[in-house]
């Protein structure tokens, strides 16, 4: 057993709502100035859920899987929201048809600064079908502020005990392992570069060049990833040796340096953290979401 | 030739920001009038200074957003820019790159930066959006104008053009501004020089502001991205950073993924010597 801090993890209500689908009033220009119109970013997307895949959703762009809401009110509200929100947390419906009903958190994504961000929700089939866009969703937050007492170079990112205590994690030889599905080199890895905090919002991993399509062509939603040479400390950038781990948040994109997200849950400088790779490191399995 | 416009804004400041390594720090550099800061300086090595900007610091005033003004999408680098009111009215300078976050940079003589105040506005006659190489079709040439394409010193050998850069920067390391806009005139895109390893391995800390680069697998057509085999040939607009994926701006003005773009390393090749900027 991984000792951790979770006795000393602070439980915090934050509050969202549902949004609108983002479409956006034009069409978008793909990497190679092909027009479309991007699907699937943000709103309630019924037939997608963790553990489907990440590429073919016809003009799917970014695509969400289930429920997507962000903070309201003002900035520091939205932040409470962004920040302290971890995948894995217990989500419920405060308002609305679907009232008392709860899911989880499975994705964070954000994009531009000052730009949305979407905390992404699963929720059973029974309750998808009477949420509606607008309602009120409040998220039992626990997680940011997570260590590893004995692994002083790990930095948890909005790591939260549900998941911690699902996910594949080891130790050998003073080292914490981690099962993932793929080891994604650093120069696949694009939009999120130098943005902060690392809690809220996520990486891309692009999916333009035809070498980085055939590479990830099998990932999934939910997936578990390494993004080698990547720090997610105190933001996002290019770091040698380092490691991030992170959950695929959304789907491929076809906007140039955008595609799918990650959400960083760990993060180390020198190598601190070993990847392993497994075929089922998914979080619909840990979780139990029963996607896929 | 269309005329856009700019005011010179204040510098900008947003109090303590962490830096990739936890430390705080206070940014220096961006916005505002730099009066011992131009174009041909280096980009490391000032004082608490972060995405240092040379010269003039302005930005688009019809829109909300800079970023949407015309400014940002039509000035080109190497563009003729004038002050158009105050007491620095009538002098001459040049447009110099574009820094994503707001701000257009302009330089201006050093004698006449002494009068310029901040408001003060800056007109450019903006020439060089829909610029093409008639016989490179694929070749993007984006807020690159007529002067600066005359200046880079290109040779054309066996089908390829050939342009004298001082560095070539593998894909990884460029960050923040990637992915950022379907667009590819208002932003500009960094080498990141947050892990010290890579910036001393890939010689980083002798690049200096104006200078001609390389990018390697990098295409800037419609945005900016990863694409195996494309190459990128840009202008350093801003210094260096401590911000987590972060560093020196890159404007791109040349990018192909199809073969026909090639480089050769110099050791100077910056707009500050191409037009004897002082």
């Amino acid at each position: 057993m991984v000792k951790t801090n979770k006795d000393r993890l602070l439980e915090i209500a934050v509050v969202g709502e549902v949004v609108h689908s983002a479409v956006e009033p034009l069409y978008v220009t793909g990497w190679d100035g092909t027009p479309s119109m991007g699907l699937g970013r943000g709103g309630i997307v019924y037939n997608v859920k963790p553990g489907d895949p990440c590429f073919g959703w016809a003009w799917g762009d970014k695509v969400e899987p289930g429920v997507s809401a962000d903070g309201t009110g003002n900035d520091g509200q939205k932040g409470s929201f962004r920040n302290f929100s971890c995948i894995g947390n217990q989500v419920k419906i405060m308002k609305g048809e679907a009232k008392g009903e709860a899911g989880v958190v499975v994705g964070k994504v954000g994009y531009l600064p000052g730009g949305a961000h979407h905390l992404v929700l699963h929720f059973e089939e029974k309750t998808l079908e009477r949420v509606a866009i607008g309602d009120k969703v409040q998220v039992r937050s626990v997680g940011v502020g997570s260590e590893f007492p004995e692994h002083s170079g790990v930095r948890a990112v909005g790591l939260s005990p549900q998941l911690l205590d699902a996910m594949d994690l080891g130790e050998k030889g003073g080292k914490l392992t981690v099962s993932v599905t793929k080891v994604i080199p650093p120069e696949y890895v694009g939009q999120g570069s130098g943005g902060a905090p690392a809690e809220s919002s996520n990486w891309d991993v692009m999916t333009q060049s035809p070498d980085a399509v055939e590479f990830l062509k099998d990932l999934r939603l939910g997936d578990i990833v390494c993004l080698r040479d990547i720090l997610t400390a105190w933001g996002r950038g290019y770091y040698e040796g380092a490691c991030t781990i992170g959950v695929v948040s959304c789907g491929a994109s076809v906007r140039m340096g955008q595609g799918l997200g990650v959400t960083t849950i760990l993060t180390c400088r020198e190598g601190e953290v070993v990847p392993v790779v497994k075929r089922r490191a998914n979080i619909a399995e840990y979780l139990k979401l029963g996607g896929g | 030739m269309i005329a856009v416009q700019g005011e010179v804004v204040p510098p900008s400041t947003g109090g303590y920001r962490t830096q990739w390594d936890g430390h705080p720090k206070m940014a220096l550099g961006m916005g505002g009038i730099k009066y011992n800061l131009k174009v041909g300086d280096p980009c490391f090595g000032w004082a608490s200074g972060d995405h240092v900007e040379p010269g003039v610091t302005i930005r688009g005033r019809e829109k909300e957003n800079p970023s949407d003004c015309a400014l940002a999408h039509l000035a080109c680098i190497g563009n003729e820019a004038a002050v158009v009111d105050g007491d620095a009215k009538g002098s001459k300078g040049v447009f110099t790159g574009r820094h994503a976050g707001a701000d257009d940079l302009v330089w201006l003589p050093g004698e006449d930066i002494e009068k310029l105040s901040i408001g003060d506005k800056v007109q450019v006659k903006s020439l060089g959006v829909g610029l093409k190489l008639l016989d490179y079709p694929d070749v993007r040439v984006n807020k690159c104008s007529p002067r600066l394409l005359d200046s880079l010193g290109i040779k054309e050998e066996g089908g390829v053009l050939l342009v004298p850069v001082v560095k070539e920067v593998p894909s990884f390391l460029m960050g923040s501004g990637i992915g950022f806009d379907t667009m590819t005139e208002p932003v500009d895109y960094d080498i990141q020089t947050t892990d010290p390893k890579a910036v001393k391995k890939y010689g980083l800390e002798s690049l200096r502001l104006g200078d001609i680069v390389c990018l390697r697998d990098q295409l800037c057509i419609n945005g900016r991205g990863y694409y195996k085999g494309a190459v990128t040939v840009g202008v350093v607009i801003h210094g260096s950073s401590d911000f987590s994926g972060h560093g020196p701006g890159v404007n791109p003005v040349l990018s192909t993924k199809d073969g026909r773009l090639g480089v050769e390393l110099v050791k100077r090749a910056n707009i500050a010597d191409f037009w004897g900027l002082k």
